[in-house]
C-alpha cells in the first residue's frame, strides 16, 4: 500500500478575497510505503503547505489526499502520522519530559510507559539530562530536537517533518539524521522531509521531491541510490552527482528537461517503477 | 516572604501619607473658586492614626465589648458573604468564558451583554436582587450574589482572553493528535490561559469585597463591616475615628482576599519559579 497519495491537489488561501494566494496547483506527489521522499523548494512555494494538507491540518481547494489508503482526515483521527513543525511548538508549562509524553498521554499509555518511551527518545536526541526543564530554558536548538523527539515517541508509520533540523549545528545535525535513517529502516517509516538543504535532502532521502514557487508546484522528481548512508555515502560521486542533479533542478534549468511542466511529468513516469 | 515586606511598606507609605497631609493640608480643606479640591484635614474629618488605633482597643458602647472584637466579627461574616460571591462569581465566569470560547455565536451575542452589565449601577441593582431573591434567600445570600455579580466579569473577560490565547500551532499539533474539543481544552487552552486567569481572579476577589460592602449597606443586611460603616458614620460627629475603624476593617478585608487569591496560585503555577512567563 502506498503511504501517502496527493492527486491533482490545488490550495488556495482565502479564495474569492484580495489577498487571495495561490499556494499549491495541480500538485501530484506519492509515497511508497518506507519511502523517504524531502521536499525542495525555495522559500513560500508551499512546502508547508503540502505538508500540513498531508496531516489533515488544512483542506486542499482541489483534488484529494489519501494516508495510507484511506482519507486523510480519516487518518488523522487514527493518527496514523506524527509530524514536527517549522517551529518547535513546545507548550512551556510542561516540563522537556512531559512535552515528549503529551503524543503518548493523549494515546493513554500508562504513566510508567510514557516516562520509559519519552526518556529513550530524548536520550536519542542528546537531551537526557534536560528532562526535568522547561522549554523557555532551552536554546532555539534544543527545543527543535525535543520537538523531533515528541514526534518520534508515538513510533508513527508515517513521519511528517517541517525542517526539523535548520536550527541545529553541523555535528549534531549530522548524528540526528543517522538516528533518523536508522529509526525510518528499523520500523519500515514512510517520510515526508521538509529541508532547505540540498546535501541533507540528497543524503537522506529516497527521493527528492523540486518544487518551485508562485504558484508551488513540483518541478522534478529526482531518485536517488546511494552505495550507502554513511560516511562512504557522503563521500561517494552518486552523491555529488545527485547534489548537482538537484541544484540544476532548483534553478530551473535541469539539462534532460526543457520545461518545468514535462519534466514533472516525466518524475511521474519513474514513480510508478 | 518579599512580597510581604512590600505589602507592609504599602502600609506605611499610605500611614505616611494621611498623617503628612493632616501636618501639611488646610485644616478648612483647600477650596478654590467654591469648590473643595482638597479634603478638610482637622480631626474631625481624618483622625490621626494613633486616634483610630486606641479607638479600636475602647469598648463599642460604654460597657460592650471593644470594637476591635466587633469589626473582627464583622469582617470574617462579609469574609464568608465575599467567599462565597467569589466562589460563584470565579465559577459562572468561567463557564462563560469556555462556552464563548467554545461557541463563536455565544461569544458574539453574549460578549456586550456581559460588559452591559457592569454599568449597571450597583445600588440601582442591589434593592432588585433583594426583591426577587429574598423570599428564597437569607439575606446573607443575596449580599453573596451581589458580590458574585461583581465577580464574575474580570474572571469571564480574563479567562475568555486566555483560552483564546494558544498559538495557531499549539492548537494545530493538538489537531494532529486528534484531540477533540474537550482535551485540547484539558491539555492546552486551559493551561496557557492561567497567566491570564490568576490577575483576573484577583481583579475578582477585590470586586467581591466591593460587592459584599455595598451590598450589606445597600440591602440593609446585618453583621457585616458594611452595616457597621453605616452606623458608625453616624457618630461621625461625636466619634469620628469610630467609622474609620470600621473602614479599616473592610481594607484589611480587602488585603486578606487578596493573600488568599495569590495563593490559589501557587502550586497550579509551578513553572513560574524556573522561567519567566509574559502576560497579558
Ligand atoms: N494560513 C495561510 N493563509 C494565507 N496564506 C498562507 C497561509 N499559509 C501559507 N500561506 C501562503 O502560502 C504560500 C506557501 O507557504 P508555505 O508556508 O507552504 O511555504 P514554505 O514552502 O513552507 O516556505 P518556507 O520554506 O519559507 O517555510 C506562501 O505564499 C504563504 O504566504
Ligand atoms: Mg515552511
Amino acid at each position: 500500500m502506498t503511504a501517502v497519495v496527493v492527486s491533482s491537489v490545488t490550495k488556495i488561501f482565502n479564495q474569492g478575497r484580495t489577498d487571495e494566494v495561490a499556494a499549491l496547483s495541480d500538485v501530484d506527489l506519492e509515497v511508497r510505503d518506507g519511502e523517504f521522499v524531502s521536499l525542495i523548494g525555495p522559500s513560500g512555494c508551499g512546502k508547508s503547505t503540502l505538508l500540513r494538507l498531508i496531516a489533515d491540518l488544512i483542506e486542499p481547494s482541489t483534488g484529494t489526499v489519501t494516508v495510507a489508503g484511506q482519507g486523510a482526515a480519516k487518518a488523522r483521527k487514527e493518527q496514523a502520522y506524527g509530524i514536527a513543525f517549522q517551529q518547535a511548538g513546545l507548550f512551556e508549562w510542561r516540563t522537556v519530559l512531559r512535552n515528549v509524553e503529551l503524543p503518548l498521554e493523549l494515546r493513554g499509555l500508562s504513566k510508567r510507559e510514557r516516562k520509559a518511551r519519552a526518556e529513550q527518545m530524548l536520550a536519542l536526541v542528546g537531551l537526557e539530562d534536560f528532562a526535568g526543564h522547561y522549554p523557555a530554558q532551552l536554546s532555539g536548538g534544543m527545543q527543535q530536537r525535543v520537538a523531533i523527539a515528541r514526534a518520534l515517541a508515538v513510533q508513527p508509520p508515517l513521519l511528517l517533518m517541517d525542517e526539523p533540523f535548520g536550527a541545529l549545528d553541523e555535528m549534531t545535525r549530522e548524528r540526528l539524521q543517522s538516528e533518523l535513517l536508522g529509526i525510518c529502516a528499523k520500523t519500515n517509516t514512510s517520510t515526508v522531509f521538509v529541508t532547505h538543504s540540498i546535501s541533507e535532502a540528497v543524503f537522506l532521502s529516497d527521493r527528492v521531491v523540486v518544487m518551485s514557487a508562485r504558484p508551488g508546484r513540483i518541478t522534478a522528481s529526482i531518485e536517488i541510490d546511494l552505495p550507502s548512508r554513511d560516511d562512504a555515502g557522503r563521500q561517494s560521486p552518486a552523491y555529488f552527482d545527485k547534489i548537482t542533479e538537484v541544484r540544476q533542478a532548483l534553478r530551473g534549468t535541469p539539462a534532460s528537461a526543457p520545461s518545468p511542466r514535462s519534466s514533472e511529468s516525466a518524475a511521474a513516469g519513474t514513480d510508478a517503477r | 516572604m518579599k512580597r510581604a515586606l512590600y505589602v507592609l511598606l504599602g502600609l506605611a507609605v499610605a500611614a505616611a501619607l494621611w498623617e503628612g497631609y493632616k501636618v501639611v493640608g488646610n485644616p478648612e480643606g483647600t477650596v478654590l473658586f467654591g469648590v473643595r479640591i482638597l479634603p478638610r484635614a482637622d480631626d474631625l474629618s481624618m483622625p490621626h492614626l494613633w486616634t483610630v488605633l486606641e479607638r479600636l482597643g475602647r469598648p463599642e458602647l460604654t460597657g460592650g465589648r471593644p470594637v476591635w472584637i466587633v469589626v473582627a466579627q464583622a469582617c470574617l461574616f462579609t469574609l464568608g458573604i465575599t467567599a462565597a460571591g467569589f466562589v460563584i462569581g470565579a465559577l459562572v465566569g468561567l463557564l462563560l468564558a469556555v462556552a464563548m470560547e467554545r461557541f463563536r455565536v455565544v461569544e458574539r451575542g453574549l460578549l456586550p451583554y456581559v460588559i452591559l452589565s457592569q454599568t449597571v449601577p450597583l445600588v440601582a441593582l442591589a434593592p432588585l436582587v433583594a426583591g426577587w431573591g429574598g423570599t428564597i434567600m437569607p439575606p446573607w445570600a443575596v449580599v453573596s450574589v451581589i458580590a458574585a455579580y461583581l465577580a464574575f466579569f474580570p474572571v469571564a473577560v480574563g479567562m475568555l482572553r486566555g483560552l483564546q490565547s494558544p498559538s495557531a500551532s499549539g492548537v494545530e499539533l493538538m489537531r494532529s493528535y486528534a484531540a477533540g474539543w474537550w482535551r485540547t481544552l484539558v491539555k492546552l487552552r486551559f493551561p496557557s490561559a492561567l497567566p491570564y486567569l490568576f490577575p483576573a481572579l484577583r481583579l475578582a476577589g477585590a470586586a467581591a469585597v466591593v460587592g459584599a460592602v455595598v451590598g450589606e449597606i445597600s440591602t440593609g443586611t446585618r453583621g457585616g463591616v458594611g452595616r457597621l460603616i453605616i452606623e458608625y458614620s453616624r457618630e461621625a460627629t461625636s466619634d469620628p475615628a469610630k467609622v474609620y475603624t470600621a473602614m479599616l476593617g473592610a481594607a484589611l478585608l480587602g488585603l486578606v482576599v487578596a493573600g488568599l487569591v495569590s495563593l490559589l496560585e501557587l502550586p497550579l503555577m509551578r513553572h513560574r519559579r524556573h522561567v519567566e512567563v509574559a502576560t497579558l
